[in-house]
C-alpha cells in the first residue's frame, strides 16, 4: 500500500511477518483505542515526549531547518507540525485545555485515518535531531516519532524493511541475515583484496576467544561498504591489536532504535553483551554506523539487564585518539582528490564525534573542504533512520529529502570535475547518498572515514 | 462587580494559579528522563550547563543563531514584560521611589517617580509593538501561519488588549492610577480586609486590566504560556554534562608492532598502499 488518501506510505510488513517479530496485529476496528491506550501508557514514561508534546509554542523555527520540509514543502513535515499528528491527540484525551477548548487548541478525535497519517509521516521524518538543536526550547522531535513508530509497531503497523531486519537481527545477529559460515568468507575474500590492492596481509579474526578488543562492523560493511570493514582491519593489524568480530552480533546499528526501543532494540543489546562474556575480552570498539553508535553509546547503559563491564568506544576515536598522540603513519597523498565530510546526524548531535572525525580527515587527505553548515548544525543524508525505501513512490520521495544535502554537496564544489568524494562515515548515510549522488548528479563518490584511513597508511 | 473582581476573584485566582502550576510540574515530574539524550557537543561543566540554559532561556540563543527576526520580535516582547512585571512590584511596592533608594546616585524621590513613569511608558509601547509584530508573523508569514493554531493568535490578541488597556491608564491622564492607591489595595487584600469600598476600584479601565489579569493567571497554568517553566524542564533534558569514556586500546604497542613489520609480507620488502 503505497499511498493511503494521498499520503505516501512505505511497504508495510504482512501480519505473518510482524508474528515473527512478535506483534499480533491490532485489528482495524480496534486500533483507534488501542493507540489510545498504548499512548497513555507511554506518555507516563517519558518526560521527553511529554516535554514536547507540552511545551511548544508555535514560534515556527524548526519549519525552515528540517530537510524534510525543505525537501517536500509538505506542512505535515514542519517538526512542529508532525509532532502535533500526535500532540493534538494528546491534548484532546490527557489535558485540561484539549478537553475544554477542543478545536480552539487543536485537540482532535482519534480514529484511523490519524494513524494512517502518523505511519505517513513518521517515517519521513530522518529523526536527526536537527529540530532539537535549533529549537529555542530543546525540543526533540525525534522522541515524538520514537513514540509514534513504537505504537505503530504495537499496533501491527511496521514497513517491511525495519520488520524484516528486525527478524534477522534475532535469527542471526545482523541487518543483512548473512550467517556465520558466510561471515566468515567474506572476511577471508577481504583479506585477499587487501593483499591484491595494498600488498598487506591482513587476517580478520572471528569469535577468537581471550581477544583484547571486539570490534562491531556495520554488516552493510560486508558487502555495500568493503573498504570501511577493510580499512578497520588494516588498522587493527597496523597497531598491531589483539582483536576479533563475534560472529553472534556483526551489526553495529540497531533497527530496535528506529521502530521498537523495547523487545528488538533491547535484544540486540543483550547479544553484544553475552558475545563480550563469552570471547572474555576487554574492551568494545565501534564500527562506523551512525543510528547504531548512538544505540550503543547512549541507549546500551539504560537498556543493559546487568552491569556493562567494558567499555565501549567508536573507531574513531581510537583513530583520531593515536593520531594525537603521532602513533600512525599516514600518508595523506594516497587520498589526493577533493574531499568533503557529511557529518552523520546521529555522530554530531547525539554522540560528540565531531572533532575527532575532522582530526582524522585532515591528516588523511589534501584537499579537504568543509560543507556549510557543518558539525552539529549539518542537515541529514534524508535517509536518516533508515527511511531506504525503494518502493517506487517512496524512492522519490529520498530524492527530495536529499535535495539539501545535494545542495550542500554542490557548493563545496568538491565535485566539480567529477572526482571528488563524499566522506560519510554512517552506513545509512552511504546506503541512501550512493544512488542519491547519482540521481543529482554531484560528481562524487561516497567513502567511509576509515576507508580513507586504510588507504593513507604508511607501512613501512 | 467591585466586590467580584476586587474582593473575591483574587483569592481564587491565587489559588488556581498556584495549585495548577503544582499540577502541571507534578505530571512533568511523573515522567522520567529514561534514555540519555543529551546534544552533542558535550558540555564538560555544571557551569557550562548553566550559562547554555541560561543563555537560551534569557537571551534566546538559538533564536539569534537561527532565526533574527524571530528573535528581535520575541526577545523585545519578553523582555520588555519582564521589565514590566518587575516595575509593577517596585514601583507599586515603593511608590516609584524605587531609583531614590540606589546609593550614591543622588536621585532625588521625585526624579525617580518621573525615571519610573517614563520607562513603565517605554516598555509599555514597546510591549505592545512587539506583541502586535508577532501576531504580524502569525498571520503573515508562510511558515509561521503554518503551523499556527487558532489559540496561538486568540493569546496574541488578548495580550494585546491587556497591554492596551494598561497603555490607555498610562498615556491618558484622566485614567492614570496612583501608585500609593494600588498598594494600599494590594496590603489591605493580603491582610484579608474588606477593600470593596476603596477608590482604585471606581477606576473603569483599571477592573478591566485586572480582569484580564486574573483570568489570564487562572489559564496560565493549563495553557501555552507553561512554556516559562517547560524551557527549563526541556532543557535539563538535552542539555547536561556527558563525559566520554577515555580511549586507548588495551594491550596495543604501535612501536613495536611496526618494527615487528605485522601486516607485511614476511621477508618481502613491498610498498604500503598503493
Amino acid at each position: 500500500m503505497p499511498e493511503y488518501k494521498g499520503m505516501v506510505q512505505p511497504v508495510r510488513a504482512t501480519d505473518d511477518e510482524m508474528r515473527k517479530i512478535h506483534i499480533e496485529p491490532v485489528p482495524d476496528e480496534q486500533k483507534p483505542e488501542k493507540a489510545l491506550e498504548f499512548l497513555d501508557q507511554i506518555r507516563k514514561k517519558f518526560r521527553s515526549f511529554v516535554m514536547a508534546m507540552e511545551s511548544c509554542t508555535k514560534c515556527g523555527q524548526c519549519a525552515e531547518n528540517c530537510h524534510t520540509y525543505l525537501g517536500t514543502r509538505d506542512p505535515n513535515n514542519i517538526p512542529t507540525n508532525r509532532a502535533e499528528l500526535i500532540r493534538k491527540i494528546y491534548k484532546r484525551y490527557f489535558t485540561l485545555e484539549g478537553r475544554w477548548f477542543g478545536k480552539l487548541v487543536g485537540a482532535e478525535d482519534i480514529n484511523l485515518d490519524v494513524i494512517e497519517q502518523w505511519y505517513s509521516y513518521f517515517y519521513q521524518c530522518s529523526q536527526c535531531r536537527r529540530c532539537a538543536h535549533v529549537c529555542p526550547f530543546g525540543i526533540d522531535t525525534c522522541e515524538v516519532t520514537f513514540i509514534g513508530r513504537q505504537l505503530l509497531h504495537w499496533l501491527g503497523i511496521t514497513p517491511k524493511l525495519h520488520a524484516s531486519v528486525g527478524a534477522a537481527m534475532e535469527k542471526v545477529g545482523n541487518h543483512t541475515g548473512l550467517p556465520k559460515p558466510g561471515i566468515v568468507d567474506t572476511l577471508e575474500f577481504m583479506s585477499e583484496e587487501i593483499m591484491d590492492e595494498f600488498g598487506v596481509e591482513v587476517e580478520f579474526p572471528v569469535d577468537k576467544p581471550e581477544s583484547d578488543i571486539m570490534y562491531i562492523p556495520s554488516s552493510a560493511d560486508f558487502l555495500l561498504n568493503p573498504y570501511t570493514l577493510m580499512g578497520a582491519g588494516m588498522f587493527f593489524t597496523y597497531i598491531g591489536a589483539n582483536w576479533t568480530i563475534p560472529s553472534t552480533v556483526t551489526e553495529a546499528g540497531n533497527f530496535g532504535l528506529l521502530f521498537d526501543q523495547y523487545y528488538t532494540q533491547r535484544g540486540n543489546v543483550m547479544r553484544l553483551l553475552n558475545a563480550a562474556q563469552e570471547l572474555g575480552i576487554k574492551k568494545i570498539v565501534w564500527g562506523e554506523c551512525g543510528h547504531g553508535w548512538r544505540a550503543a553509546k547512549m541507549y546500551i547503559p539504560s537498556l543493559a539487564d546487568r552491569p556493562v563491564r567494558w567499555p565501549i568506544t567508536h573507531i574513531h576515536d581510537e583513530i583520531a585518539d593515536m593520531i594525537r598522540k603521532n602513533e600512525l603513519k599516514l600518508d595523506p597523498n594516497k587520498n589526493s582528490n577533493p574531499v568533503t565530510l557529511h557529518d552523520p546526524c546521529n555522530y554530531v548531535r547525539a554522540c560528540g564525534l565531531n572533532e575527532n572525525m575532522r582530526t582524522i580527515i585532515r591528516k588523511v587527505t589534501v584537499d579537504f573542504r568543509e560543507m556549510s553548515p557543518n558539525g552539529e548544525n549539518n542537515f541529514c543524508c534524508g535517509g536518516g533512520s533508515a527511511i531506504l525505501f525503494d518502493d517506487p513512490e517512496m524512492y522519490q520521495r529520498r530524492i527530495l529529502l536529499s535535495s539539501k544535502k545535494a545542495e550542500q554537496v554542490r557548493a563545496t564544489g568538491v565535485g566539480k570535475d567529477g572526482n571528488g568524494i563524499l566522506c560519510a562515515p554512517c552506513s545509512i548515510c552511504k546506503a541512501q547518498l550512493y544512488p542519491m549522488v547519482e540521481e543529482h548528479e554531484l560528481g562524487v563518490e561516497v567513502k567511509g572515514l576509515v576507508d580513507l584511513v586504510g588507504k593513507a597508511l604508511v607501512w613501512k | 462587580m467591585k466586590l467580584l473582581i476586587g474582593q473575591i476573584l483574587p483569592y481564587i485566582t491565587v489559588t488556581l494559579f498556584t495549585l495548577g502550576i503544582l499540577y502541571r510540574l507534578g505530571r512533568w515530574a511523573g515522567a522520567r528522563i529514561i534514555h540519555n539524550i543529551t546534544l552533542s557537543p558535550w558540555l564538560d561543566t555544571n557551569g557550562q550547563v548553566a550559562v547554555r540554559i541560561g543563555s537560551e532561556a534569557f537571551l534566546f540563543r538559538n533564536l539569534f543563531k537561527f532565526d533574527i527576526g524571530l528573535w528581535a520580535g520575541a526577545f523585545l516582547m519578553h523582555f520588555a514584560l519582564l521589565n514590566i512585571l518587575g516595575g509593577h512590584i517596585v514601583g507599586f511596592g515603593l511608590l516609584g521611589e524605587q531609583f531614590a533608594l540606589i546609593p550614591g546616585l543622588g536621585i532625588s524621590p521625585e526624579l525617580s517617580k518621573e525615571m519610573s513613569d517614563l520607562l513603565g511608558t517605554v516598555f509599555g509601547i514597546l510591549l505592545f509593538v512587539a506583541l502586535l509584530y508577532l501576531l504580524y508573523r502569525r498571520v503573515a508569514m508562510e511558515k509561521v501561519k503554518l503551523v499556527t493554531k487558532t489559540s496561538d493568535n486568540l493569546w496574541l490578541i488578548y495580550l494585546l488588549v491587556l497591554v492596551g488597556v494598561g497603555n490607555i491608564m498610562r498615556l491618558f491622564h484622566p485614567f492614570h492610577v496612583e501608585y500609593e492607591l494600588v498598594r494600599d489595595y494590594i496590603v489591605a487584600l493580603a491582610l484579608f480586609q474588606p477593600v470593596v469600598n476603596m477608590e482604585l476600584l471606581n477606576n473603569g479601565f483599571f477592573l478591566v486590566h485586572y480582569l484580564l489579569v486574573q483570568i489570564l493567571l487562572i489559564v496560565f497554568p493549563f495553557s501555552k504560556l507553561m512554556h516559562l517553566f517547560g524551557m527549563f524542564a526541556e532543557r535539563w533534558i538535552v542539555n547536561r554534562v556527558y563525559k566520554d569514556p577515555a580511549p586507548g586500546l588495551p594491550n596495543v604497542d604501535v612501536a613495536a608492532a611496526r618494527k615487528a613489520g605485522l601486516g607485511l609480507p614476511s621477508g618481502d620488502a613491498v610498498e604500503g598502499g598503493m
